[in-house]
């Protein structure tokens, strides 16, 4: 039954710096308290951050680079979540989705190296690299095993601001992460697309209900340049910066799934088809003469948009 | 085997994001002086920029505005910090988005307006909702670390 007093049903965005990004959040008809729903939601984003930051020394991350070669480390279950995800990827996409290249992005200046740390090679790891134990305990098999989770947490915080706002009766919401996005309720939203090559122009809009949408480009940093450079996905193949494309975005279900998936289908290109057909998702890809691809399942989104 | 489609952009979908719409407001200073300390009122300490917050004749703390000034970007955005100097929250005012004279076609919100005037799609008249490559909040961290070494032992 609809409610009878859908005109008192309001808006209410709020943004705030989180997880290096600008993270907005918005909560449409949340009952009396739309604030509190946004508020619940930030706290989620911020212990996502707190949980899985690679720069915190406190991070079951930073726990886990530092000693879980050594001994099984416990962590909270939304972080053996995420890695749990990340090694079932890891196995799909044949390796190319590897969250052990924290090595490689410390050599390329784009992670810092940890305090005391022991130089490690930047080679990527075997793909049974991360043993997952019972009791949400994780062991490292290889004293060189450095993971970062800068390619997949994003996309799980905001899937845990999206509960956070379910959780208090919002029946439709967004949640933005400086890109990475997830739409709550089944009333459609349009999200536009940056041209990865140009981020002051947009290429297209796509409609998402109960869906989520990740994009990556070559690093865009527009407080120092408008022209994107390099990018911080890396080829594990190689160790390098995957080129290929330009840009790549990802629908899917989960943030988390079109987060990581960005990630493979900028290395994979049009090869991860398959991939993305495992995890109900679909791609824009754009090349970097400018030529864009879609997947079929993307192509009604966005004529509807358009 | 997945077949992808080759998408050509219809020339009506190529706009640049460099407008008004991307002038995101999401609080008033007031508004946002009412998040950070909702039972307290507030005293000006320094125009425009500084406020007492006080609330059952207690100090409850401290409200700063500022606006990071980037190459391509402008955020309006406040500190509010304990009675003690801490960060007690940080929240975005305004977040405008300009990339100087790049302005393609200054009208061009109005091809999108009859589309979606009526429609559920359409949210705060704006397009507002973007994604691609992500925004570095590296001068928010700054300010904020600027903020509270200018005030953070300062105020009282």
């Amino acid at each position: 039954m609809a409610p009878a007093s859908s005109k008192l049903r309001r808006t209410v965005r709020r943004a705030r710096p989180l997880l290096g990004t600008f993270v907005e959040i918005g909560a449409v008809g949340a009952g009396p308290e739309p604030e509190a729903a946004i508020e619940a939601a930030f706290d989620a984003v911020s212990q996502v951050h707190r949980l899985m930051s690679f720069h915190e020394p406190d991070s079951d991350i930073s726990r886990l680079n530092r000693a879980a070669a050594l001994r099984p480390i416990v962590v909270h279950d939304w972080t053996y979540r995420v890695i749990a995800t990340a090694c079932e990827l890891h196995r799909r996409s044949g390796g190319v989705f590897n969250i052990a290249v924290a090595p490689a992005l410390q050599g390329l200046g784009l992670l810092p190296r940890l305090a005391g740390d022991i130089e490690v090679p930047a080679a990527p790891l075997p793909s049974d690299a991360i043993e997952l134990l019972p009791g949400n305990a994780i062991r490292f098999r290889s004293r060189g095993a450095r993971i970062d989770l800068g390619g997949i947490a994003k996309g799980f915080a905001v899937d845990r601001a999206r509960d956070a706002l379910r959780g208090f009766g919002v029946d439709s919401g967004i949640v933005n992460a400086g890109g990475d996005l997830a739409v709550l309720g089944s009333a459609p939203q349009v999200v536009h697309v940056r041209d990865p090559r140009d981020p002051g122009r947009l290429i297209c809009a796509i409609v998402l209900a109960d869906e989520a949408l990740a994009s990556t480009a070559r690093r865009f940093d527009p407080f120092h340049s408008a022209e994107t450079v390099a990018t911080a996905v890396i080829d594990p193949a190689t160790n390098r910066p995957a080129d290929a494309l330009a840009g790549v975005t990802v629908r899917a279900p989960s943030c988390l799934i079109a987060d990581a998936l960005t990630k493979v289908v900028m290395i994979m290109g049009p090869d991860a088809g398959e991939l993305l057909a495992q995890y109900e998702a679909g791609a824009l890809l754009m090349f970097s003469d400018g030529e864009i691809q879609i997947t079929p399942n993307l192509s009604e989104a966005i004529n509807r948009a358009a | 085997m997945t077949q992808w489609i080759r998408y050509t952009l219809p020339v009506a979908a190529v706009i640049t994001a460099a407008s008004p719409a991307l002038a995101l407001r999401y609080l008033s200073i007031e508004e946002a002086q009412k998040a950070a300390f909702p039972q307290a009122h507030f005293t000006e300490v320094q125009a425009g920029r500084v406020w007492k917050a006080e609330a059952g004749g207690k100090v409850a703390g401290f409200f700063v505005f500022d606006r990071v000034i980037g190459k391509h970007l402008y955020i309006d955005y406040a500190v509010a910090l304990t009675p003690a100097g801490a960060v007690h929250s940080v929240q975005i005012l305004e977040y405008r988005e300009s990339y100087g004279g790049d302005v393609r076609s200054p009208s061009w919100l109005s091809q999108f307006n009859g589309k979606t005037s009526a429609s559920p799609l359409k949210i705060n008249g704006d397009i507002r909702n973007i994604s691609g490559a992500t925004l570095s909040s590296t001068h928010i961290t700054e300010g904020v670390k600027r903020i509270l070494a200018t005030y953070g032992a300062r105020l009282k």
